[in-house]
């Protein structure tokens, strides 16, 4: 099937649509913000993150859906993009295929794009809304991808509330002798979870707008604050809530959750132009001593000019200098802008879980 | 930490001559890290034995010695240069092991250098497998279960524990070499005997079989911080049970999930900090169960490697040269990446494209040796395609193989093709599913992954679709345009398309054109478009819409080799290259184009445009389409371009330097012979037909002995010499299918003993120059490739001299040759006979370059270029002031082809060639065989098999040999002849006389030295097991009386054991 990409700004890819035959084909057709992806694997980790809510995810590797599928690799308990674009997708008659698991959940699937064209456009451009639609010609395309951009984008903006778990639960931790920890979910990974549940006693996962007092009330000896989709200066409460805590609890902040830490440090944050989403960013750690890949995915980045002078950028992202993470020793504090739980992507940072629970909270002392 | 502040002056090792497993891919790196290290002002001096590198350019390093690659010699360039540090890791596994001896023999410590790169602990820690397996247990990865055998009977022992099939495996062995899969007893207790005999520790280590596994290659990189990154990860189509260096692999990989990659990845650190790599590049190979996703290492390499150089061409990301600046201390976040210039060394590329490798193979030059393989390496080359998805890179890469223009001809097969892994298989899986198979059943013949399979057969499905919607009268336009693209977009050259459709290529171009359907052009930039990129490292895709080239006035392409075949290999490298830094210095900006990822002219850095593009007439053309090339030049990568040059020419490009008619003229031999008739030059008798009838017609005019070849071919394939009609008969039979009126076959009378040599001529428009003439050492018969070589010439008179090079100026002159000549005549009773002319720069070329100082390429495009004499300062050039002696010598792969024979012939055997540099004939006849891997042992028994007419020529030679102390034995004939003419000598029986015979003698280790010569297919045949033992247990074997004399003359200069080494 005839298949478009339009952008806001006009430019159209056309290419061809996967979604027919399948449960959810009669109604495919979605807006979202234009992003791109340079990892080679993980597509069901990627459209699983909570993170690209409201996204079209474009893969700049030109093969996906190679592997099939395994409900084992999923981030959350749902599809969160609005689009999967990839020069070829495997649609395999072999086993469970890429195509059917998106086309059944009614995710468009467009495939035979250039997309090292489009990912130029959005490097140069900036990261715009675009729908992808079925039409026969382009004019058709224009007037569907229209309406469809201009309803999405009246939706509420705090994304992060919208994949926020709205009930609060519990969970059992490995450790025994761990902390008890408060999670806030911005929309949480799961492997985010499940490298805590190693370290942690019990887990506590609040939602995104749980007040100081409610998490205070279950007396978390260690604060969360995960990753999670959109403008962090778009998310309520969350900023107090964690202003909270400062100085009172061990926090580590990771993507969101490194965003909203800051702006409850009073610093700022600014759209980067097209984000970093990809498995190959270089980072230099200065509190585990080592230079590393990391897992990436954000469209925001804090201001390090108005982080307050004793919180020491202790991340870099060597690609751009960018604030990749911080660290405040006296107040127990780690804030992390990648993906130190990976999925997808390199393990190379998973010794900040370690980092965190083994020696900021180990040796936090509590009032 | 910037670079170590005391190194001044740094060693590096090169890897020797040519072979397989170990090929240009180590000139690729040794002369990128070269560069990068005298950037840093650091001198640079350089060892190597071949001569047909660029990295032994002069220009390349401060100081370049050509010297055998052995301890003794490079323990002396130590003394005289005093470097404070050797880098090892840049010359495989030669330059790795000599390291090794270097360390164990205490010259490091002596001399006080240090290794950088790679500590003797680190290379033992790789190479030893009984230490590399307890790393692994520490780091708690599996391996395959196996056993380190050092004796036949406890080899015996484990393989009824481990049960078959087995996998052979020696220690410090080359592309596994002496390896192999032994699927019985039987098979398994002959491999295992040349297995321990191969290491050099003789030590083998026995193996399960993990045959059928998903294999996989992380190349990966790690400073002296631990920052560890992967480079490019690599997957092999060809399952397990394939050596990878002879598999289809394709890169990113393609089957993994991100969790097993990932997974892959933590062990690949783990065990590279473990094995303590410091510094460098380094690559480990696993095997993934396809089921169980079960996951075994099979080996690592602390160093720069084959596939190393196959990972930078693929992304971009230059790993030798971030090698070599790690090695002096930098950190990889302090190295800019290249591409971007913009980002850090630090990262992981990422590819928006595939790319897909195919080695190319040459068992048609072996006869006898079987079309199988296993985890023994036996490719001689490779090519790259790039292309947007799988299918567009895998059919790029078919393309690029030069096998056949459509890339996927319809072919004939055997199911053995399929299930036993061999050189045609590609093809066969094409057919296969052509003759509707499914994937399931051709994954049960082959174990190849179902993913690749069903890219196959979509492709294969697309040609039935092409055939039935494409409709070449445009009665359907639109659908027909669609449907063109997309077969383009697949890869489909014009060639297969016109096939499809029963139309010509021409057709299908005019019309594609007419319809706007060109290739575009994007970017290898390391980083999926993510940064941008400053480099013009090109490929072309149907995919892309825009063309990123940057804008170049009147650039001029050159048109490289392609995939390193016997024939046609390094030396044309070394000509493209140095070509394009010619044509640079006159301002001219320039486009290079190849397919081969080994080579030095790939590297983004050579050039000002690189494409990596099959060097087809289509891609070519396309290339030169959309660059706006102001013409191109053919005579510099060999026969590759020059066969395409006709077509260029139609599509309306200029060619540089000669035109095609002299190109035609020398190529034809009817036009050729013709010319040298009209202006008097002897020629041997000849005659052309294109059928046996005809040849019986015209044999008496030709006479025997006389050597046969059809026209237009490269390296000597199907040449042979016949002493008789019998022959003549069988020759015929057994090559009808190359032989036709359209593709005659020539016959030449055969110059018995003459002597041959190679002459390469520069032509400009008002001057010439001979840049030197190299006599051969063996007599005519043995193609100019593989016999050895003496510059100055030995025998020849000076006034023979002087006749050869008036006669080569006659001929460019009548031929109008503009740029290069090379040309071969014979020598026989002071008559001068012109064998041959090539309109092209030579394989002879680098090395008298190197033996002459003469810049030959330089002048060869100032020819081109249309310079006249008084622009050339050319009477600094006269050959004839060279002071050294130089020798060539040449390397064969006959140890790889068991059952192959290693007498020599009229058809190219050689992989590689070494150069001897001395100061007088001896000195360099001596390093030549040493560098050439031949032992000159100084005792032992020398063992005579000699035809008659050698007979009284070598006696003079035996009694010399007794006369220092080696004990002779012959064949029972021979040994007649010498007891009467009062020699000593142990008589051995022939094979046919019964046992024990002298091939028994030999496998037994009683001989050093076989000089064995023979004529005629009977006698060739009946003294087969004499040359294949002396193969198999790596003894000298001599098959050339001429060779015998250079051969004792080395081995004086051996035993007296003075030498000295200079550098260029």
């Amino acid at each position: 099937m005839k298949g478009y990409l339009v952008l806001e700004s006009g430019e159209m890819y056309e290419g061809t649509l996967l979604n027919s035959a399948h449960a959810g084909s009669t109604n495919f057709e979605r807006a979202g913000e234009v992003v791109f992806n340079t990892s080679n694997t993980g597509y069901e980790e990627i459209a699983t993150d909570p993170s690209y809510f409201s996204q079209i995810i474009v893969m700049t590797a030109p093969q996906q859906g190679n592997y099939g599928i395994s409900k084992s690799f999923w981030e959350s308990n749902q599809i969160h993009i609005q689009g999967f674009v990839a020069l070829e997708i495997q649609n395999s008659k072999r086993e469970s295929s890429w195509v059917d698991q998106l086309g059944n959940h009614g995710v468009p699937l467009l495939s035979g794009i250039d997309t090292r064209h489009l990912t130029m456009r959005l490097r140069s451009g900036g990261t715009p809304w675009g729908a992808i639609v079925a039409a026969q010609n382009p004019a058709q395309a224009k007037t569907k991808a229209d309406k469809l951009i201009q309803e999405k984008r009246v939706i509420e903006k705090d994304w992060v509330y919208a994949v926020s778990a709205k009930d609060s639960q519990i969970l059992k931790g490995e450790n025994a002798s761990g902390p008890r920890v408060a999670l806030l979910d911005f929309g949480t990974k799961q492997n985010i979870v499940r490298l805590a549940q190693k370290y942690a006693k019990e887990i506590k996962i609040f939602n995104s707008r749980a007040s100081f007092e409610e998490i205070s009330s279950y007396n978390p000896q260690a604060i969360l604050l995960t990753n999670g989709p959109g403008d962090p200066a778009d998310v309520k409460i969350a900023v107090e809530t964690t202003r909270g805590f400062i100085g009172r609890r061990p926090i580590y902040g990771i993507c969101m959750g490194h965003q909203i830490l800051c702006l409850a440090l009073g610093a700022k944050t600014y759209k980067l132009k097209f984000g970093h989403r990809g498995s190959n960013h270089p980072i230099r750690d200065e509190v585990l001593n080592e230079i590393y890949v990391s897992s990436q995915n954000h469209g925001y980045a804090v201001d390090p000019k108005t982080l307050p002078a004793e919180v020491k950028i202790t991340h870099t992202n060597l690609n751009d200098q960018s604030v990749a993470g911080i660290y405040w020793k006296e107040k127990s504090i780690l804030g992390i802008q990648y993906h130190p739980e990976a999925c997808p992507g390199p393990h190379d940072a998973q010794g900040l879980f370690r980092f965190f629970f083994d020696e900021m909270v180990a040796s936090y002392k509590y009032e | 930490m910037p670079k170590k502040s005391n190194l001044k002056k740094v060693l590096i090792l090169g890897s020797g001559p040519i072979v397989i497993g170990q090929a240009c891919e180590f000139d690729y790196s040794g002369t990128q890290a070269c560069k990068a290290i005298m950037k840093e002002n650091i001198d640079v001096v350089l060892v190597n034995s071949n001569p047909a590198t660029i990295m032994t350019d002069p220009e390349i390093a401060t100081k370049t010695y050509i010297e055998p690659l052995k301890i003794e010699f490079v323990e002396k360039i130590i003394e005289k240069e005093r470097p404070q540090a050797i880098i090892p890791t840049l010359g495989g596994q030669t330059a790795l092991n000599l390291a090794l001896e270097l360390h164990e023999a205490g010259i490091l410590k002596k001399w006080n250098v240090e290794l950088l790169g790679a500590t003797p602990d680190v290379i033992k820690a790789a190479e030893d497998r009984e230490l590399f397996r307890s790393i692994l247990d520490k780091v708690g990865a599996k391996y395959p279960k196996s056993y380190l055998v050092r004796t036949y009977e406890y080899g015996l022992e484990v393989a009824t524990e481990l049960g078959y099939p087995l996998i052979l495996r020696p220690n410090y062995t080359l592309g596994g070499g002496g390896g192999g899969i032994a699927y019985s007893p039987e098979e398994y207790r002959s491999m295992i005997i040349k297995a321990l005999h191969e290491s050099p520790t003789s030590e083998v280590l026995v193996e399960e079989s993990i045959i059928g596994w998903k294999e996989y290659e992380l190349e990966v990189m790690r400073d002296h911080k631990g920052t560890f990154v992967v480079v490019c990860n690599i997957e092999n189509l060809d399952p397990c049970g394939v050596h990878t260096g002879d598999s289809i692999t394709i890169a990113p990989q393609m089957t993994l999930t991100d969790q097993q990659y990932q997974d892959m990845r933590d062990e690949a650190y783990k065990i590279i900090n473990l094995v303590g790599v410091q510094t460098g590049g380094a690559n480990i190979q696993f095997a993934v169960h396809p089921t169980t996703g079960e996951r075994v290492v099979i080996e690592m390499n602390p160093r720069v490697s084959r596939s190393s150089a196959l990972a930078s061409k693929a992304t971009g990301f230059p790993i030798a040269k971030i090698a070599a600046l790690l090695a002096l201390g930098y950190s990889m976040d302090e190295l800019k990446n290249d591409i971007t210039r913009s980002t850090p060394s630090s990262y992981e590329p990422a590819l928006d494209y595939v790319v897909t490798k195919i080695p190319r193979f040459a068992f048609e030059k072996f006869q006898g040796s079987k079309d199988l393989l296993t985890t023994q390496m036996k490719s001689v080359g490779e090519v790259m395609g790039i292309g947007r998805t799988f299918k567009e890179s895998l059919m790029k890469a078919l393309l690029s193989l030069e096998f056949h223009a459509e890339g996927i001809p319809d072919i004939a097969y055997t199911s053995e093709q399929l299930s036993y892994p061999n050189s045609q298989r590609v093809w066969a899986l094409f057919q296969i599913f052509r003759d509707g198979k499914s994937v399931e059943e051709v994954q049960d013949l082959t174990q190849i992954n179902p993913w690749f399979l069903e890219q196959i057969q979509e492709i294969v499905q697309f040609e039935k679709h092409f055939t039935k919607n494409f409709k070449f009268d445009e009665s359907k336009k639109e659908e027909s345009v669609q449907v063109l693209l997309d077969a383009k977009r697949m890869g489909f050259s014009d060639a297969r398309i016109a096939k499809l459709c029963g139309r010509k290529e021409s057709e299908i171009l005019a019309l594609r054109h007419k319809w706007g359907l060109h290739p575009k052009y994007s970017r290898v930039d390391t980083c999926a478009a993510e940064f941008e990129s400053n480099t013009p490292y090109l490929y072309s895709s149907y995919w892309s819409m825009k063309s990123e080239l940057p804008a170049f006035d009147k650039p001029v392409a050159i048109i490289g080799s392609g995939p390193n075949r016997i024939g046609q290999g390094i030396e044309f490298d070394y000509s493209c290259v140095r070509g394009v830094k010619a044509i640079q210095k006159n301002g001219i900006p320039v486009i290079m184009m190849n397919s081969n990822p080994e080579t030095v002219s790939t590297d983004y850095d050579t050039s000002d445009l690189l494409f990596f593009e099959p060097l087809t007439a289509e891609c070519v053309s396309e290339v030169m389409w959309a660059t706006q090339a102001a013409g191109f030049v053919s005579q510099l990568g060999g026969q590759t371009p020059i066969n395409i040059t006709k077509k260029l020419l139609n599509n309306g490009f200029q060619l540089l330097g000669s035109t095609m008619r002299t190109i035609d003229l020398a190529e034809d031999r009817g036009l050729f012979s013709d010319i040298c008739k009209r202006i008097g030059l002897q020629i041997p008798k000849s005659a052309m037909v294109g059928s046996y009838s005809k040849a019986l017609e015209m044999q008496s005019q030709v006479g025997f002995p006389m050597i046969c070849r059809p026209s237009f071919v490269l390296g000597g394939r199907r040449m042979e010499v016949l002493e008789n009609p019998d022959e003549l008969k069988s020759y015929f039979e057994r090559h009808k299918d190359f032989i036709s009126d359209d593709k005659p076959c020539l016959m030449d009378q055969f110059l018995d003993g003459a002597l041959e040599v190679d002459v390469d001529v520069v032509r400009g428009k008002d001057w010439i120059i001979i840049g030197g003439i190299i006599e051969h050492i063996e007599a005519a018969g043995v193609h100019s490739g593989d016999s050895m070589g003496v510059i100055p010439p030995q025998r020849l008179k000076d006034s023979t001299c002087d006749k050869i090079e008036e006669l080569s100026r006659v001929l460019a002159n009548e031929l109008e040759i503009v740029g290069f000549m090379n040309l071969q005549m014979a020598i026989k009773d002071d008559v001068i006979y012109v064998l041959e002319a090539n309109p092209r720069s030579s394989r002879s070329v680098p090395f008298i370059a190197k033996a002459t100082g003469i810049p030959l390429i330089d002048l060869g495009v100032e020819a081109i270029l249309g310079k006249s004499k008084k622009e050339m300062q050319l009477d600094k050039y006269n050959w004839r002031n060279i002071s050294n002696v130089c020798v060539k010598g040449v390397v064969f792969p006959f140890k790889k082809f068991s059952e192959s024979d290693s007498i020599l012939g009229p058809e190219m055997k050689s992989t590689g060639e070494s150069m001897g540099r001395g100061s007088d004939y001896s000195e360099a006849l001596m390093k030549a065989f040493l560098s050439s891997h031949v032992k000159l042992p100084s005792k032992g028994e020398v063992f005579f098999s000699l035809r008659e007419k050698d007979k009284d020529f070598l006696i003079p030679i035996a009694r010399e040999m007794q006369k220092m102390g080696y004990q002779l034995s012959a064949t029972t004939g021979t040994a007649a002849y010498f007891n009467e003419n009062g020699l000593e000598c142990i008589s051995l029986k022939k094979v046919h006389e019964g046992r024990p015979h002298c091939v028994d003698h030999i496998r037994k280790g009683n001989v050093s030295l076989v000089i064995n010569t023979t004529t005629g297919r009977q006698a060739i045949e009946a003294s087969f097991d004499i040359r294949r033992a002396c193969i198999d247990y790596s003894i000298p074997c001599i098959t050339e009386s001429d060779a015998a004399v250079a051969f004792l003359i080395a081995l004086k200069k051996r035993n007296e054991g003075s030498f000295d080494v200079t550098n260029l």
